[in-house]
C-alpha cells in the first residue's frame, strides 16, 4: 500500500471516529427527552380523540387518569398495547409500517365496534413534502372519519362513493397511498383478532 | 473615518459578501427549496435559519481547521460526512428542546444536508481559508440565508393568516391570502424580493447576445 494511500485510509478512519463520537455524544444528551417528546405526542394525539380537554404540562397525568392502558400478548408472544376511553369504549392503538422514505407511525381510534374509524393522528413520516407529505395532514385524515377499517380498507383513486371500505388517495402520493393501505391493513389484522378473543372474555 | 476603515477590513468584506454582495438566496439564488418550504411562519423561517447559520458555520470551521489533512480525492466525502454529523445533531437538539418546531420543519431539517450554501462554502471558501475569516463567511452567510428568509416569512404570514409570530396583527375583517401559505405564494413573495434586491443593489446578469 502506497504513502498517499495510508493516509488517507488513517483519514478516513480518524474522521468516522470522531464524527461518531459527537453523533453518539449527541444521542445521549437527547434521547431521553426525545421519547418523553414522542410518548407526550402519543398521549396528546389519543387524548384529543377521545375528546378529552388537556394542556401541555399535564398531558401525562390527564392520559394516566382517564386512560385505560391494555396489554395483550398474540399467540407468539408479541405484546400489543391497547388504550380505551371508559366512557365511551372508544379504543385506540399505534401502527407502524414502511413509508415511501421512511416509517408512517401514527395511532388509529376506532369505535367500540373495533371497525368505524373516528380519528387517525399520524407522529412521524418522512414522505415527500407537499405530496405523499399531505398524509400527516388532518384535512386528508379527516377523509378517513366514518370509514370501516377491516382488512379489506381500500385507498384508492377510483371514486366509490357511499361505500365505507374506500378513502380516497392523495393525488400526486400514489405510492404513499398505497403503503399507508398496507399498514393500515396488516396493522387491523394483527390487532383485530386479539381485541375481539379479549372483549369476548370480558 | 472608522467606518471608511473598515472597508479595508478583510473580514469586514467577507461578511459584506455574504449578507448583501453575494447573498446565497438574493443573489446566487442558492437553497431555494426550503426558502419556499418552510416561510409561511416566521417562527419557522427563524428556526430554520438559525439551524443553518450553525451547520454552515460549525461545517465551515471543521473543514478550515483540518484543510491540510484532507485528501483531495475524497474532499467532497469528507464535507458531506462533516454536514451530516451538524446536521443530525441540530435535528436531535431540535427534537428533544423544540419538538413543535422539529414537527412544522419536518423533512427540511434533515435536507439541510443537500442545501447548496453548506456545501458551497466548504469548497469555495473554507478550504482555502484560516479559521479566523471562515468564521465570518460562515457567520455571515447563515445570517444572510436566515433574513432573507425572515423578510420573505415577514410578508406571507401577515397575509396568509394576518399575524406575525402568531401575534395579531391584521384588523378582524382582513381575509386571509390562502395561496400565500402554499408554495406559489412563496414564489411570488422570494421572486419580487430578489427583484427589488438587484434592482436596488444594481446587481444583473450580463445576457451575451
Amino acid at each position: 500500500m502506497s504513502d498517499k494511500a495510508k493516509q488517507m485510509l488513517i483519514f478516513i478512519l480518524l474522521l468516522g471516529g470522531i464524527t461518531s463520537a459527537l453523533l453518539v455524544g449527541a444521542d445521549l444528551i437527547t434521547r431521553e427527552r426525545i421519547e418523553a417528546n414522542q410518548q407526550a405526542f402519543l398521549q396528546s394525539a389519543i387524548l384529543e380523540a377521545y375528546s378529552i380537554p388537556f394542556n401541555a404540562a399535564e398531558v401525562n397525568n390527564i392520559f394516566n387518569a382517564q386512560v385505560e392502558t391494555i396489554e395483550l400478548t398474540t399467540e407468539d408472544g408479541t405484546v400489543l398495547v391497547f388504550y380505551r376511553d371508559p366512557n365511551t369504549q372508544n379504543v385506540s392503538f399505534q401502527f407502524e409500517g414502511g413509508g415511501v422514505w421512511g416509517p408512517i407511525i401514527g395511532v388509529i381510534t376506532l369505535e367500540p365496534d373495533f371497525s368505524t374509524i373516528t380519528r387517525i393522528t399520524i407522529l412521524e413520516q418522512e414522505e415527500t413534502p407537499g405530496l405523499g407529505g399531505i398524509i400527516a395532514e388532518r384535512g386528508y385524515l379527516n377523509n378517513y372519519v366514518g370509514a370501516k377499517l377491516s382488512a379489506s380498507i381500500t385507498v384508492s383513486h377510483t371514486s366509490v362513493p357511499n361505500d365505507p371500505n374506500y378513502v380516497d388517495a392523495i393525488s400526486g402520493g400514489t405510492r404513499t397511498s398505497e403503503r399507508f393501505e398496507t399498514i393500515l391493513r396488516n396493522t387491523y389484522t394483527l390487532h383485530a383478532s386479539v381485541w375481539r378473543a379479549f372483549t369476548e372474555q370480558e | 473615518m472608522n467606518l471608511i476603515r473598515l472597508r479595508y477590513k478583510k473580514w469586514f468584506n467577507i461578511s459584506r459578501d455574504g449578507l448583501t454582495q453575494n447573498n446565497p438566496i438574493a443573489i446566487a439564488v442558492l437553497g431555494i427549496c426550503s426558502a419556499l418550504a418552510v416561510t409561511n411562519r416566521v417562527d419557522n423561517a427563524l428556526a430554520m435559519g438559525l439551524a443553518v447559520v450553525f451547520v454552515v458555520t460549525m461545517s465551515s470551521l471543521t473543514v478550515s481547521l483540518i484543510r491540510n489533512f484532507i485528501p483531495s480525492r475524497v474532499r467532497m466525502v469528507t464535507y458531506m460526512v462533516i454536514i451530516s454529523s451538524f446536521v443530525i445533531i441540530v435535528q436531535l437538539f431540535l427534537e428533544a428542546f423544540f419538538p413543535l418546531v422539529a414537527a412544522a420543519l419536518g423533512a427540511y431539517l434533515g435536507l439541510i444536508i443537500t442545501n447548496c450554501i453548506v456545501m458551497g462554502r466548504a469548497e469555495a471558501f473554507a478550504v482555502k481559508n484560516p479559521l479566523k475569516y471562515t468564521f465570518f463567511d460562515g457567520i455571515a452567510n447563515g445570517l444572510g440565508y436566515t433574513y432573507v428568509l425572515v423578510i420573505v416569512a415577514v410578508v406571507r404570514e401577515l397575509l396568509a393568516f394576518g399575524t406575525i409570530l402568531d401575534v395579531r396583527i391584521m384588523p378582524a375583517a382582513w381575509n386571509n391570502w390562502a395561496v400565500m401559505a402554499l408554495a406559489p405564494g412563496g414564489f411570488f413573495v422570494l421572486g419580487l424580493l430578489i427583484w427589488a434586491i438587484r434592482e436596488l443593489t444594481n446587481n444583473f446578469e450580463t445576457v451575451s447576445e
